[in-house]
């Protein structure tokens, strides 16, 4: 006899309808899967068995074989072994076939016959048609977040079968405890004596602007960058469900209201490969590092530590905003619109860098500064020098805490809202060719620039970077007004050249 | 000097060795390729040559292996007759005077004076230029390669004014306070000259990116070397480089240097030599200043300006020191310290010609509104980050960035890599 239930598998970060076809006929009785499966998937043969036996049922005395069209893809995960197992039941003629359709299910088996959460219920859910979904009890509240299809909770195989027979009940479906409000982490007001590493991580979230952060160790870039991620503004439900499906994909926890919705923050350690950042791998493509701090902060600490092909791989994602990543079999447009922040030492040796005061050597320094490529430093609008506070300026009158994340963030609201109603979505996407139009400067900002332009101060790429940071400047301090001077001078004060001596302009 | 008889061109390798062999080497060829013997220092070429007598004298001992290396022979350096069996000394000076490389050695009479009464002199010396510079009154300016905005530039302004006044600026060609005292030099009117003393060969430039300003040395002045044309800047060659830095001059002005500074050994080989030496001040917690202040600790005389190197060499009448930097001023539209930096620091000023006439403006008054003067005061005579002139003004980071930018229009602070600092 032959059944076909439907269900659907992880690609990146969105999921693939796939239709699971079950025979049993005539044969040496035996299993095999057929479709390319995955090693997990294909290991579904044995847990599928013993679930349906543990669960009270018969093990079909035919040949089984299962198909998983469509056959070209690659098939990873276990969320098919409940709808193999119920296809079994339905090809072997324990369960009605026709019960299986118009439902799409996920799930993976115990030995027990029980239902274990999958990764990615989301995607998942997201790409089928049918309007009801059989999914574990531990993942039907991120199930029903899709809003899509109705959703059925089971706990074991047995209670899926009967209750797809009307014999026993679906479980209830829980409801997602609230989302709390933004939860509160460190505060802006702990950064103390470091007034211009505040203003650039207020411009950061801003404008959308790369962040570099230069400084010796201990000088604050971490804390700095940690509360990045408090400024920016609570993501949009589109935003926050797309964050929640690539976190869902990626098998990262979600938040207890299942839902992301603060920006999220990434911090890598130094020793990522190009896959675990960027995204790929080879049997299943799971969304990297840059995706999951989509919407986010994605912070890449002791940059100069980083294999520099990995952060090269970077450039290309940071400028469009999302990457594609191909395999031979499949290619996966992932996103990646997330606010890169990177800090860094401004020499090997671990000194503050000043000039004439630290040890290292002239060559040991352009070494140093050159194991981050020109073009992916060009990437960062913000560079700054962060360095240890002097206790005597901490001490000093005058000194007292700064403001505090809420006040800044509402700054940052209302300077993105200015840039909303421009018609970008932030500052740092501002089209070079649209700056005229979108960001004009007046008479003296634009002597000012061309001099540096003469100078040989800036370059031309340089020069649109600085207008877009000068822009979100100008709208943090509430002006609609043509960018001025003052905002272009501040503008290049946070685009410093941290080496200098080692490269040329900007 | 003696004719040497033409080498037949085009006979091969064979035809002139065996016609070498039978022709006496040229004092200047033997001396040039006795200095390009392989590991040979200082002290042996001079027991060489003192034992022959002379450079031919010495090659032919070499070649005939009466004279062998002292010593032992370290694995892999073909022995000194060996290395001579594959030297074609003629070659060597041929190769030389085609580069312009000039070479003396001990007892001739271009052989600078100073140097001929040192008590460790180079045996043989290599020079590109005019090594007449050296025969007259010469003033060593030397320092770190680690410097700051405010060190480069007084080197810069020794330079200049030492080289107006009619001295002779001898210095190391390195990077920081030595190429900044060169160009300083070279920058001032026709009077002045400089020279500068290097580890490597003449014509190999050390560090690479110095290359433009050994060309411009060379054009006011000399490079000089004891190393044979070609030789690489070995390690031990820079202690031996600062000994002739020290026998050449008759005074030693360090501007910044780091306790334990390479510099500090010039100082030692001045002081072995009886040559005056001077510091010039700087900030206690500098670290740049730390060897400078500890030889004005230990009792060495300060310089805050070209003056009061002036003032020491005594011989120079009052008449002709400097009042208010006439360097400067005779450089004019010429150059200025940031604006030809061999090492392409950023300029601190638009142009060379606003630069000086900026200065000026600024001794006459200068940008003396009250925030300039807070930034000033915030900012204090160390490099200091735009962070801390931040906090230490409490104005807000717009306004310090264009009153420190307008500053550094007017001269009186410089940029370097973030970091802020006065200078004049």
């Amino acid at each position: 006899m032959l059944a076909a239930v439907s269900s659907a598998t992880l690609l990146g970060v969105e999921g693939c309808p796939i239709r699971v076809e079950v025979h049993s006929g005539n044969g040496l009785p035996g299993f095999s899967i057929v479709g390319l499966p995955d090693a997990t998937c294909r290991e579904a043969r044995d847990r599928v068995r013993a679930a349906v036996l543990s669960s009270g049922f018969k093990w079909p005395r035919h040949r089984v074989t299962v198909n998983l069209a469509p056959t070209s893809m690659r098939k990873a995960g276990s969320c098919l072994d409940l709808p193999i197992a119920l296809a079994v039941l339905g090809a072997d003629g324990q369960l009605d076939p026709a019960l299986l359709e118009g439902v799409a299910l996920f799930g993976e088996l115990g030995l027990d016959g029980s239902l274990r959460r999958v990764a990615g219920v989301l995607p998942l859910v997201g790409a089928c048609a049918e309007a009801a979904v059989v999914v574990p009890l531990a993942c039907a509240a991120e199930a029903a977040l899709q809003r899509r299809a109705r959703v059925l909770a089971a706990v074991s195989l047995r209670q899926a079968a009967l209750a797809l027979d009307g014999q026993e009940r679906w479980s209830e479906v829980p409801k997602p405890p609230p989302a709390s409000g933004r939860e509160s982490r460190e505060d802006l007001s702990e950064v103390r004596g470091q007034p211009l590493g505040r203003l650039a991580v207020e411009v950061a979230a801003a404008g959308g602007h790369h962040l570099l952060l230069v400084g010796p160790p201990g000088a604050g870039k971490t804390m700095l960058a940690r509360r990045l991620p408090g400024l920016l503004p609570a993501l949009s439900r589109e935003e926050a469900l797309e964050v929640s499906r690539v976190h869902s994909a990626a098998g990262l926890g979600l938040p207890p209201g299942l839902l992301v919705l603060e920006p999220p923050f990434r911090a890598p350690h130094h020793s990522a490969s190009m896959a675990s950042l960027i995204g790929g791998g080879t049997t299943q493509i799971r969304p990297g590092e840059i995706s999951c701090a989509s919407h986010g902060v994605l912070f890449l600490d002791e940059l100069a530590e980083f294999p520099p092909s990995v952060l090269d791989a970077l450039r290309q994602p940071l400028e469009d905003g999302s990457l594609t990543v191909c395999r031979s079999r499949a290619s996966v447009r992932l996103p990646a619109d997330c606010l890169l922040v990177a800090a860094m030492n401004p020499c090997p040796c671990g000194g503050d860098g000043s000039p004439g005061g630290c040890r290292c050597s002239e060559a040991a320094r352009s070494r140093y500064a050159l194991k981050i490529s020109g073009p992916l430093l060009d990437r960062f609008d913000l560079r700054v020098g962060v360095d240890r506070p002097d206790v005597g300026d901490l001490l000093a009158e005058g000194a007292g805490p700064g403001e505090t994340t809420a006040v800044v963030a509402e700054r940052v609201a209302s300077a993105r809202e200015r840039a909303r109603a421009r018609g970008v979505g932030c500052n740092a996407r501002i089209p070079g060719g649209l700056l005229d139009e979108l960001a004009p400067i007046d008479q003296t900002a634009r002597r000012l620039l061309e001099l540096r332009l003469r100078q040989g101060r800036l370059s031309a790429r340089g020069m649109h970077r600085v207008r877009r940071v000068a822009r979100t400047l100008a709208d943090l301090s509430g002006s609609d007004a043509a960018v001025s001077e003052e905002h272009v001078l501040a503008a290049l004060a946070l685009r410093s050249e941290p080496f200098a001596s080692a490269r040329g302009a900007a | 000097m003696s004719p040497d008889p033409p080498v037949a061109v085009g006979l091969g390798l064979n035809s002139r060795r065996l016609h070498d062999e039978d022709a006496a080497v040229s004092d200047e060829a033997a001396a040039i390729a006795l200095a390009g013997l392989p590991g040979i220092g200082p002290a042996s070429l001079s027991h060489l040559l003192a034992g022959a007598g002379g450079p031919s004298a010495a090659w032919e001992a070499v070649r005939s292996g009466r004279s062998g290396r002292p010593g032992k022979v370290a694995d892999g350096t073909p022995s000194w007759q060996v290395a001579a069996a594959r030297t074609d000394p003629q070659r060597c000076r041929e190769a030389a005077s085609e580069r312009g490389i000039g070479v003396t050695w001990l007892g001739r009479p271009d052989y600078p004076l100073r140097l001929a009464s040192d008590p460790f002199p180079p045996p043989v010396l290599f020079w590109r230029g005019d090594l007449a510079a050296l025969s007259g009154r010469c003033v060593a300016v030397v320092g770190t390669r680690r410097c700051t905005p405010a060190g480069r530039r007084l080197a810069w302004e020794l330079g200049a004014d030492l080289a107006s006044a009619g001295l002779c600026v001898v210095s190391g060609l390195a990077l920081g306070i030595d190429g900044h005292a060169h160009l300083g030099a070279c920058a001032a009117g026709p009077h002045g000259a400089t020279v500068g003393v290097a580890a490597s060969g003449v014509d190999v430039a050390y560090p690479r990116r110095h290359a433009a300003l050994w060309e411009r040395v060379v054009e006011r002045g000399a490079v000089i070397s004891e190393t044979a044309p070609g030789g690489p800047a070995q390690r031990w060659r820079f202690p031996a480089r600062n000994r002739i830095i020290a026998g050449s001059c008759e005074l030693v002005v360090v501007v910044e240097s780091h306790s334990g500074g390479g510099s500090l050994l010039t100082v030692e080989a001045a002081l072995d030599r009886g040559v005056e030496v001077r510091a010039v001040p700087g900030p206690v917690h500098s670290s740049a200043s730390e060897g400078t202040n500890q030889l004005l600790f230990e009792g060495a005389g300060p310089v805050r300006s070209a003056a009061d190197v002036l003032d020491a060499l005594g011989g120079l009448g009052a008449g002709r020191r400097p009042r208010s930097r006439p360097g400067i001023r005779q450089a004019g539209s010429a150059h200025t310290p940031a604006a030809d930096s061999p090492a392409g620091h950023t300029p601190a000023g638009p142009e060379p010609a606003t630069r000086v006439q900026a200065q000026d403006r600024q001794r006459a008054g200068g940008p003396t509104d009250r925030r300039s003067a807070e930034v000033l005061d915030a900012l204090g005579w160390e490099p200091t980050s735009l962070n801390r002139v931040v906090v230490r003004s409490g104005l807000p980071v717009s306004q310090v960035i264009e009153s420190l930018e307008r500053l550094a229009d007017h001269g009186s602070v410089a940029e370097e890599r973030g970091w802020w600092q006065r200078i004049g």
